[in-house]
C-alpha cells in the first residue's frame, strides 16, 4: 500500500467513524405513533448506517485528490496512463454488488416482510376512507358512524384503512404513523397502522392526515386531524357521534 | 432593415401559424357543431396542431426541403453571422447554438420560478401568491427544467459536438435536425401561456383523472410536453444514426470519447421510451377533447394505467439527462487531470447496463399507488441493482483523478463537484428505492431533495462544466476563469445550503407541491428560502461572465485546454466544414501521457507535453 493509499484509507475510516457517530447520537425522526412506523423508521436508520462508508469514500478519495494531486496553473507534464490498476475493477464490482445485495435483503425485504406480517394479522377495525377534493370523509362501519372532522383512533388496536377516492387521485399519509397509500378513483386501495400512542394533532402535528398526491387549488390544506386515544375514549367518542347523528 | 430580413423567416412562420391555426379551429368548430361537446378544446386541440405544421412550414420546412416534395427547387435560406441563429438552418453547430441559447434561457426563466416558489413557501400561509398560482408556477418549474435537462444535453451539446467529436462533417438528418429544433419554440410558447388559460396544476406528471378535468391550461400544457417529445424522438433517431454512421475513419466503438456513447446511449433511450409517454399524453388529450375514458374509472378507465406508461418513460428520460452528464463530467475529469479514462470500457458497459436496467425500474415510482404488492419486490430489486453501474462510474472519476496533474479551471471544479453532489443524490435514492422507507418518504421533500441533488447537483452541474469547458470553441472567445470560479464556489455553496435542508424537511414532514404547510416547518423554510436566493442570483454571475465574453473577450485559442478529442483540434469556432482536413483517428483519444501517442493523425495532436500545437 503506498502512501496515498494509506492516508485516503485512514480519512475514510474518520469520517466513516464521525459520520456513524452522527448517525448513532443524532435523531432524525420526528414523533412515531404505530408499531409499522417503528419499522420504517428502523429501515431508515439502517440504510443511513449503510450511507456513511460510501460518501464517506468518495469525499475522502475526492478531497484528498484535490489537495494532493492539484497542480497550481497549467499542468505541463501528463499524469501517469493508468487504465487499470491490479484487481481493483473486480473487488470494487464485487463489493458494490455486495453491498447492493445486502441492501436488497435487509432493510429491503426484512422490512417488507415484517410490515406485511403486521398487515396480515385480522385487523381490529376496518374505517373507510374516502378522499373528495379537498376534504376526507372517515366511515367506521361497525360502529356506524361517519365524519369529516378528525380521524380517531383507538390506540393498540390494528386498523386496516379502505381508500379511495371521489375524484381525482389523493394520497392517505399519516405522517406519525409513517404509512401511505393512494386514493384511486374507481379502486379501494388498503393500507394498515397500529397506533400505539395516543395523542392528537395539538400535541404534535405529526399526528394528521395529509393528502400527499397533487390534487388542485385545496391540495396543501387537504390535511384532517388524528386523534388516537384510549378504547374507553373512542367508544365515548363513537357514542357521542351516533347522538349527534340521531339529533 | 438588416433586422426585418434577417427576421423574415420567423414573421412568415407565424404568419402561416396563424393560418394554420385558422384552418385547425375552423375544421373544429365545423365537427363539433355536429356533436353537442363543447368547442373550446376541440379548437385549441386543432388549431394548436395545424399553427404547429404552419409554423414549421413557414419558418422555413417548405423553402428548405418540402419543396422538393412537389418537384420543385429547393431554395436555400442559409445565412451567415448572427442572423443564422433564426433560420431553418441545417448547420449542426448553429442548432446546437440554437438550442443552448434557447434552453439556458428557459433555465433562468424555470429559476426565476423557483425563486417565486420560494418567496411564497417562505413562511406558512399566504405570502405572495394563492394556492392557483403557486399550483402553476410549481408545475411550470417543473416541465421547463425537465425540457432543459433533457434538451441542452441531447439538443444542445450534442449537436455541438458530437460531429466534432466523432470527426464528421455534420449530423445524419441535417434537416431533421433543424425540424426538431424548430418545434421546440411552440413548446415555450404554449408552456408561457398556460397562466392565461386557467393555469395547470398537476405538476410535469400530468396525471389524470386531475389532468382530464383541470383548466384548459392543461390542455396546453399536455401538447406542450407531447410536442417537446417528438422534438425529442427526432433528436435521439439523428444522433443514433450520427454516431452509428458518420464516424471518422478509424473512429472505431473502442475509441469514441466517452461523451459520444453516453449521447448514444441517451438517444437509444430518447427514440424509444419517449414514445410511451407520447401515447400516455395522447389518452390524456382524447379524453379531454373526443370524450373517450382511457382514465374515467366511473366508465371503465384507469387513471392507474396512466401513471404506469407515464413512468415507463419517464425513468427512463432521467437516464437521458443523467447519462450525458456522466459522459461530461468523465470527459473534463480526464482532460484536466491529464490521465486516460479509468476502465474506459466498463464504464462503456457501466453506459449500456444504465440503459437496460432504465426500463424495467419505472414502477418504484408506484409502491403507493395501490399497485399490486407483489411487484414492489421486483421493482426494489431491479432500481437497486442500477448502483453497480453507477458505481462503475464513480470508479471511473476517482480513478482517474488518482495520481492526476489536476488542473482546478472552472469546468474541472464543476465536474469534480458532480462527484459529490451525485453520491448524495445516488444513495439518497436508495431510501427511494427501499419500500420500508418510500412508504413514507415518497411524495415528501426528500424525494425533492433526492432529485435536485441527482438532477441540478448531478446533471446541470455537469452541464455548466460543460458550458465552460466548450465556451471557446463555441464562441471562440474566452470567459473570465475567474468569474467563472466566483461562480462555481458561489452556487456550489449555496446550492448545498439549499437543498441540503430539504431532506431534513421531507423527514419532518414537509410533503412535496404544497403551497402551504404546517407552522412548526416554518424556520426550516425560511432558511431553505434565503439560501435559494443566494443560489439563484449566482447565475448572474454566469451570464455577466460569458454574455461579456461573447460580445468582446479575448480570441480564445483551438486548444485553450490541451486536451486530446477531435473538437479542439480545428478551429474556435470550428468552419462550416469542421474540419479543414478530414481527420483520420489512429488512437486513443484518451491516451495522456504515454509517449508519442496521437489520437487523430491529419489535425495536430495535443499530445504529452506539446505545447507547441495552440
Amino acid at each position: 500500500m503506498n502512501r496515498h493509499t494509506f492516508i485516503v484509507a485512514i480519512l475514510w475510516v474518520v469520517l466513516t467513524i464521525l459520520g456513524e457517530a452522527l448517525v448513532a447520537i443524532s435523531d432524525l425522526s420526528p414523533l412515531a405513533a404505530a408499531k409499522e412506523a417503528a419499522i420504517v423508521d428502523g429501515a431508515f436508520r439502517v440504510l443511513m448506517v449503510l450511507a456513511v462508508p460510501v460518501v464517506a469514500f468518495v469525499i475522502a478519495t475526492l478531497a484528498y485528490s484535490i489537495i494532493r494531486f492539484r497542480i497550481r496553473g497549467e499542468p505541463s507534464q501528463d499524469g501517469p496512463p493508468i487504465r487499470s490498476h491490479g484487481r481493483l475493477i473486480a473487488v470494487w464490482f464485487a463489493v458494490t454488488s455486495g453491498l447492493t445485495v445486502l441492501m436488497v435483503i435487509y432493510p429491503g425485504i426484512i422490512g417488507m416482510n415484517e410490515l406485511a406480517d403486521l398487515s396480515h394479522e385480522e385487523p381490529d377495525m376496518v374505517v373507510k376512507v374516502e378522499g373528495m377534493r379537498f376534504a376526507w370523509r372517515f366511515t367506521y362501519p361497525e360502529q356506524n358512524v361517519s365524519t369529516f372532522k378528525e380521524l380517531v383512533l383507538p390506540v393498540d388496536k390494528h386498523v386496516r384503512f379502505d381508500v379511495t377516492s371521489r375524484d381525482v387521485l389523493h394520497s392517505f399519509w399519516v405522517p406519525a404513523f409513517r404509512m401511505k397509500i393512494d386514493a384511486v378513483p374507481g379502486m379501494v386501495t388498503t393500507v394498515h397502522a397500529t397506533p400505539d400512542k395516543t395523542g392528537t394533532f395539538g400535541d404534535d402535528t405529526q399526528l394528521r392526515l395529509q393528502c400527499t398526491e397533487l390534487c388542485g387549488l385545496g391540495h396543501s390544506i387537504m390535511t384532517v386531524p388524528v386523534r388516537v386515544v384510549e378504547q374507553s375514549e373512542f367508544e365515548a367518542w363513537v357514542a357521542q357521534q351516533t347522538q349527534t347523528a340521531r339529533r | 432593415m438588416a433586422v426585418l430580413t434577417a427576421l423574415r423567416p420567423i414573421g412568415k412562420g407565424l404568419a402561416f401559424a396563424v393560418v394554420g391555426f385558422l384552418i385547425g379551429a375552423g375544421a373544429a368548430t365545423l365537427l363539433t357543431t355536429i356533436t353537442d361537446r363543447p368547442a373550446t378544446q376541440p379548437v385549441i386541440t386543432l388549431g394548436y396542431l395545424f399553427a404547429l405544421i404552419g409554423w414549421v412550414l413557414g419558418v422555413g420546412l417548405w423553402d428548405n426541403w418540402a419543396r422538393e416534395w412537389f418537384g420543385l427547387p429547393v431554395k436555400n435560406t442559409e445565412a451567415f453571422g448572427w442572423p443564422r441563429y433564426f433560420r431553418f438552418t441545417t448547420d449542426h453547430k448553429t442548432i446546437g447554438v440554437q438550442y443552448l441559447v434557447t434552453f439556458v434561457v428557459l433555465f433562468l426563466l424555470a429559476g426565476l420560478l423557483s425563486v417565486l416558489m420560494r418567496l411564497e413557501l417562505m413562511a406558512p400561509g399566504q405570502t405572495i401568491m394563492g394556492a392557483k398560482d403557486f399550483n402553476t408556477t410549481m408545475s411550470l418549474h417543473g416541465i421547463i427544467m425537465i425540457a432543459v435537462a433533457v434538451a441542452t444535453f441531447l439538443g444542445g451539446f450534442a449537436n455541438f459536438t458530437i460531429p466534432l467529436l466523432i470527426g464528421a462533417e455534420d449530423v445524419a438528418f441535417p434537416r431533421i435536425n433543424a425540424l426538431s429544433y424548430w418545434i421546440v419554440p411552440p413548446v415555450a410558447v404554449l408552456l408561457i401561456l398556460t397562466p392565461f388559460f386557467g393555469g395547470f396544476d398537476t405538476g410535469w406528471t400530468a396525471y389524470p383523472p386531475l389532468a382530464v378535468v383541470n383548466a384548459t391550461g392543461g390542455l396546453l400544457f399536455v401538447l406542450a410536453f407531447l410536442t417537446f417529445g417528438v422534438s425529442s424522438i427526432l433528436g435521439g433517431l439523428n444522433f443514433l444514426a450520427t454516431i452509428i454512421m458518420l464516424r471518422a475513419p478509424g473512429m472505431t466503438w473502442g475509441r469514441l470519447p466517452i461523451f459520444v456513447w453516453s449521447i448514444f446511449a441517451a438517444a437509444l433511450i430518447s427514440l424509444t421510451a419517449t414514445q410511451f409517454v407520447a401515447y400516455g399524453l395522447l389518452m390524456i388529450i382524447l379524453d379531454r377533447v373526443v370524450g373517450t375514458a382511457f382514465f374515467d374509472a366511473a366508465r371503465g378507465g384507469k387513471p392507474l394505467l396512466y401513471e404506469h406508461i407515464f413512468w415507463f418513460y419517464s425513468h427512463p428520460a432521467v437516464y437521458i439527462m443523467i447519462l450525458p452528464g456522466f459522459g461530461v463530467a468523465l470527459e473534463v475529469l480526464t482532460h484536466f487531470s491529464r490521465k486516460p479514462l479509468f476502465a474506459y470500457k466498463y464504464v462503456v458497459g457501466a453506459i449500456l447496463a444504465i440503459v437496460a436496467l432504465s426500463f424495467i425500474v419505472w414502477a418504484h415510482h408506484l409502491y403507493t399507488s395501490g399497485m399490486p404488492s407483489y411487484l414492489h419486490l421486483p421493482f426494489m430489486i431491479t432500481t437497486e441493482i442500477i448502483s453497480i453501474p453507477t458505481g462503475v462510474i464513480f470508479l471511473a472519476g476517482l480513478g482517474t483523478i488518482w495520481l492526476g496533474r489536476l488542473w482546478l479551471t472552472t469546468p474541472m471544479l464543476f465536474a469534480l463537484a458532480f462527484l459529490f453532489n451525485f453520491v448524495i443524490g445516488g444513495v439518497t435514492g436508495i431510501f427511494l428505492a427501499d419500500v420500508p422507507t418510500d412508504i413514507n418518504l415518497q411524495d415528501n421533500y426528500f424525494v425533492v431533495a433526492h432529485f435536485h441533488y441527482t438532477i441540478m447537483g448531478g446533471e446541470i452541474f455537469a452541464l455548466m462544466a460543460g458550458i465552460y469547458y466548450w465556451f471557446p470553441k463555441i464562441t471562440g472567445r474566452m470567459h473570465s476563469e475567474a468569474l467563472g470560479k466566483v461562480h462555481f464556489w458561489w452556487m456550489f455553496i449555496a446550492y448545498q445550503v439549499t437543498f441540503i435542508p430539504m431532506f431534513w424537511a421531507g423527514i419532518q414532514g414537509m410533503n412535496r407541491r404544497v403551497a402551504d404547510y404546517t407552522p412548526e416547518l416554518g424556520g426550516i423554510n425560511l432558511f431553505i428560502s434565503v439560501a435559494s436566493f443566494l443560489l439563484a442570483a449566482s447565475f448572474l454571475v454566469m451570464v455577466y461572465n460569458l454574455v461579456r465574453a461573447w460580445v468582446r473577450g479575448p480570441k480564445a485559442s483551438d486548444n485553450p485546454w490541451r486536451a486530446r478529442t477531435l473538437e479542439w483540434q480545428t478551429s474556435s469556432p470550428p468552419p462550416l466544414e469542421n474540419f479543414t482536413r478530414p481527420p483520420v483517428v489512429v488512437g486513443h483519444p484518451y491516451d495522456y501521457g504515454v509517449p508519442g501517442s496521437v489520437h487523430s493523425a491529419a489535425a495536430p495532436a495535443g499530445g504529452a507535453g506539446d505545447k507547441e500545437t495552440h
